[in-house]
C-alpha cells in the first residue's frame, strides 16, 4: 500500500482532481464552444462599445430644450442638419481632415528611416540609444509634452531667446497651425516607428544585398524592394496615425490658441460648455463615421492583406 | 438661534420623525426630550467644494473653507474639475438617483442657471445669512435660492502699461491698433466681450439679444489681430510669458498676474465692461445630514467675516454690506461699491445669458474659427 502511494505521488492526486473539476463544469461535449469562450472578451468589448455607440445615436436625434436643459422626448435630424450646414463645423472638419493626412504623411517619413536604421544598424549601443530615444516619450503624457513646447517655443522660450542672441525679434512660434501639426507629429511619431519595426525587421536583410548583387543602387533597392515588402507596417503605421491624429484633443487645445480647433475641441464644446448632449453626440457620431470610412477606403485601396492578416490561410 | 431655527425650517422628515421621538421620549424622561432637540444633523466627515484652481481656491480656502473647519470641525475637500466638467456628472447623477459627486458647486451664475433650470438644485432661500445680503445675492430671473450668488466681477481690459506709453487704453477698439496684432487675449468662448463689442460695433445694449450684429461686426474685426483665446489661468500665464499687451478678462487674473511682479494694469473702457457674478449651490440627491452641512457652508460663506477673507483675496466685491476693499482696489473701476462705480458697467440677466448662450458661442466661434 505505502509502496503503491509513493508510485502515484500527491501532486497526480490533485491534478485529477482539478482535470475531473474541469470536466465536471466543462464537459467534453463543450469543447466545439472553446473558440467562442476564447473570443468571449473581445466580443464583450466590442458589445460594449456597440452599446455605447447606441446610446450616442440616440442621443444625436435629440435636441436641447433651452427653457430646462433637458433633452426633447421626440426623435429629430436636428442635430444632423446644424452639423452637416454650419459653416464652424464644416470649417474643423476640414482643418482636422487636412492635418489628420498632413500628419500622417510627415510623421511616417521621419519615422520610416529611424525605424529602418533601429532595425538594420550592426551597432547595439546606437540600437539602444534609438530604442530609449523612442520609448521615452511614451513615459511623458501628451499634455506635459504639449506644454513642454510652450516652454521651448513660446516667446520668452529657448529658441527665441537663442534667435534674440543674433539679433533676431521674437517670433511667434505658437498658437497657431503649424504648431498643431508640428505637436502632433512629434507626439505620432514613437507609434510609427513602432509599428513600422516588425514590418521592416521581417525583410530578410538578403534580398536587399541580392537585389545590390544584381546591379540595383541604393535607390532602385529602396524602391522596388524594401518599400513593397514594408507596405503592411506602412498602411498599419499610417492608419494609426491618421486615426489618432484626427481625434486628438489636448495638441490644438494646447497649441492652437484657441483658434485652431480640430473635431475633439468641438465635441468637448458642446458637450461641456454649451451642454448640448445631442450636438455633441452627433459630432462624435460623425466623427467616427469619417474615421470609420478612412479606414475602410485604406483596406479598399490596399487589401486587409497589407497588414499581413489572413497569412495563415495561404 | 437662528441655527436651530434653519435645523428645524429645513428639514421637514427629521422635524416629523423629531416630533414622534419626541412624544416617545416624554413618556420617559424630560431629560432624554432636551438632549434630542439639542441634536444637530450627524457630521459627515468631509465635504466636497468644487473649485477653481489658483489663487481662487486658496482663497476660498482662506476666506470660508479652513474656518469652517474650525466651527464645525468637518474637513473641507476641494475638487478642482472644471465647472464646465462637473456640470454633467451632477446632472447625470441627480437624473439616475445617485449620491452626486460634489457637495457644493462654486460656479458661474450662468452655468448655474442652467442647473437651476433643469431642477437638481437645492432651495437655498431658507439660509439664515441670506437676510443680510445685498440684491446682489439674488438670482434674477428665478425662483427662490437655487443658487446664492457670493460676489460680482468685471471683465475688464487688462494692458501691460509698457505697451501703453501715452497712458491706459480708454477704449476697446485699440484691440484693432495694428502694433497690437497678435498680442491681444479674449476668453475662447467669447464670454465677458459680447456686450462690450455690441457699444464698441455702434450697437446698443437694449438691442441684446435681438439684435447682436454690431457685437459679431466688432468680433469679427477682432478676429483679423489674431487673439489668443483661453481660459482664466491662461491669461496669467501670457502676460507672465509677455505674450499678450492687452486682454478681456476677470480682473483676479491681471491682479494675480501683478501679484507676481508682472506689470500689468486694467480699465473699465468707455464703451463698460460686463458685470457678472458667481455663486455657491447644492445639487440634488445628498443625504439629509450632508444636506444640512452643505447648507452650514454656504450660511457661513455668507458672513462678513469670511467673505472679507475669501474676496480679499480674490479681490471681488462681495455681498455683505460693510466690507472694506483691499488696499489696492480703493476706487478700482473693477471693484464697484456705490451706484456711480455700477454705471460704468454692463449688466445683464442670467436668464437671457442662458437662453442665448449656445447661438452666442456658435457666433463666437465660427468668426474665430474661421
Amino acid at each position: 500500500m505505502r509502496a503503491s502511494r509513493t508510485a502515484y505521488p500527491l501532486t497526480w492526486r490533485v491534478m485529477d482532481a482539478l482535470e475531473a473539476f474541469a470536466a465536471a463544469v466543462w464537459p467534453a461535449r463543450f469543447d466545439r464552444a472553446v473558440p467562442w469562450l476564447m473570443l468571449a472578451p473581445a466580443l464583450l468589448l466590442v458589445g460594449l462599445l456597440v452599446l455605447g455607440l447606441i446610446q450616442i445615436a440616440d442621443t444625436s436625434l435629440r435636441t436641447l430644450d433651452p427653457s430646462t436643459f433637458l433633452m426633447s422626448e421626440d426623435y429629430t435630424l436636428a442635430n444632423y442638419h446644424r452639423a452637416l450646414t454650419e459653416t464652424l463645423f464644416a470649417t474643423v472638419a476640414t482643418r482636422s481632415l487636412i492635418g489628420s493626412l498632413i500628419v500622417t504623411v510627415v510623421t511616417l517619413i521621419l519615422a520610416f528611416p529611424y525605424a529602418y536604421v533601429m532595425v538594420r544598424t550592426p551597432s547595439a549601443l546606437l540600437r539602444k540609444l534609438l530604442l530609449i530615444a523612442l520609448f521615452l516619450p511614451f513615459f511623458i503624457g501628451q499634455v506635459v509634452r504639449a506644454y513642454g513646447w510652450l516652454i521651448i517655443l513660446g516667446n520668452q522660450g529657448m529658441v527665441n531667446e537663442a534667435l534674440g542672441l543674433i539679433g533676431v525679434e521674437p517670433v511667434r512660434l505658437l498658437y497657431n497651425y503649424p504648431a498643431v501639426l508640428f505637436g502632433l507629429v512629434q507626439y505620432m511619431l514613437p507609434f510609427a516607428v513602432l509599428m513600422l519595426a516588425p514590418a521592416l525587421t521581417a525583410i530578410p536583410e538578403e534580398l536587399e544585398a541580392a537585389a545590390g548583387s544584381l546591379g540595383a543602387d541604393w535607390v532602385r533597392s529602396f524602391a522596388y524592394v524594401v518599400l513593397p515588402l514594408a507596405r503592411p507596417g506602412l498602411i498599419g503605421a499610417g492608419l494609426v496615425v491618421l486615426t489618432l491624429s484626427l481625434t486628438d484633443f489636448a495638441m490644438p487645445a494646447i497649441l492652437g490658441g484657441g483658434s485652431q480647433d480640430f473635431i475633439a475641441n468641438a465635441i468637448y464644446d458642446q458637450f461641456f460648455r454649451t451642454s448640448d448632449q445631442g450636438l455633441g453626440a452627433t459630432l462624435a457620431l460623425l466623427l467616427v463615421a469619417v474615421g470609420s470610412l478612412l479606414v475602410g477606403l485604406v483596406f479598399t485601396l490596399f487589401g486587409a492583406g497589407t497588414l499581413a492578416m489572413g497569412r495563415a490561410r495561404r | 438661534m437662528n441655527e436651530r431655527m434653519f435645523f428645524a425650517a429645513l428639514n421637514r422628515r427629521r422635524f416629523l420623525q423629531g416630533t414622534a421621538a419626541l412624544g416617545a421620549a416624554g413618556a420617559f424622561s424630560t431629560l432624554g426630550l432636551s438632549r434630542a432637540l439639542a441634536q444637530e444633523p450627524e457630521k459627515p466627515g468631509e465635504l466636497i467644494v468644487r473649485a477653481w484652481g489658483g489663487s481662487w481656491v486658496e482663497s476660498l480656502k482662506a476666506g470660508v473653507s479652513d474656518s469652517f473647519t474650525a466651527k464645525t470641525g468637518i474637513a473641507i475637500r476641494h475638487d478642482l474639475t472644471e465647472d464646465n466638467e462637473i456640470q454633467p456628472k451632477v446632472w447625470a447623477a441627480v437624473a439616475q438617483g445617485r449620491v452626486p459627486p460634489i457637495h457644493i458647486n462654486w460656479d458661474t451664475t450662468t452655468n448655474a442657471t442652467k442647473s437651476a433650470l433643469r431642477g437638481v438644485t437645492e432651495d437655498l432661500s431658507d439660509l439664515p445669512n441670506l437676510k443680510n445680503t445685498t440684491e446682489l445675492a439674488k438670482p434674477v430671473g428665478l425662483d427662490g435660492y437655487p443658487i446664492v450668488n457670493t460676489y460680482g466681477y468685471v471683465y475688464v481690459l487688462a494692458y501691460r502699461p509698457e505697451a501703453f506709453p501715452d497712458g491706459p487704453p480708454t477704449s476697446w477698439k485699440v484691440l484693432l491698433e495694428p502694433r497690437l496684432k497678435g498680442r491681444i487675449a479674449l476668453y475662447n468662448d467669447g464670454i465677458g466681450f459680447h456686450f462690450p463689442a455690441q457699444v464698441a460695433g455702434g450697437g446698443k445694449l437694449k438691442d441684446i439679444p435681438g439684435n447682436m450684429q454690431p457685437a459679431w461686426d466688432f468680433i469679427a474685426k477682432v478676429k483679423e489681430q489674431q487673439p489668443l483665446l483661453g481660459e482664466d489661468p491662461d491669461f496669467t500665464t501670457w502676460f507672465q510669458k509677455g505674450e499678450i499687451d492687452a486682454a478681456c478678462t476677470i480682473s483676479t487674473n491681471a491682479r494675480e498676474a501683478k501679484k507676481n511682479g508682472i506689470d500689468v494694469a486694467w480699465t473699465v473702457p468707455e464703451e463698460g465692461a460686463k458685470f457678472d457674478t458667481d455663486g455657491l449651490w447644492i445639487p440634488k440627491g445628498l443625504p439629509e445630514n450632508e444636506l444640512y452641512w452643505a447648507k452650514q457652508y454656504i450660511n457661513h460663506a455668507l458672513t462678513p467675516e469670511a467673505q472679507q477673507v475669501w474676496l480679499d483675496g480674490l479681490g471681488l466685491p462681495g455681498v455683505v454690506p460693510g466690507l472694506k476693499p483691499p488696499a489696492d482696489l480703493v476706487g478700482d473701476p473693477s471693484y464697484p461699491t456705490t451706484e456711480e462705480d455700477f454705471k460704468k458697467l454692463i449688466r445683464i440677466s442670467s436668464k437671457v445669458q442662458v437662453e442665448n448662450e449656445s447661438d452666442w458661442f456658435a457666433r463666437f466661434k465660427a468668426i474665430m474659427q474661421g
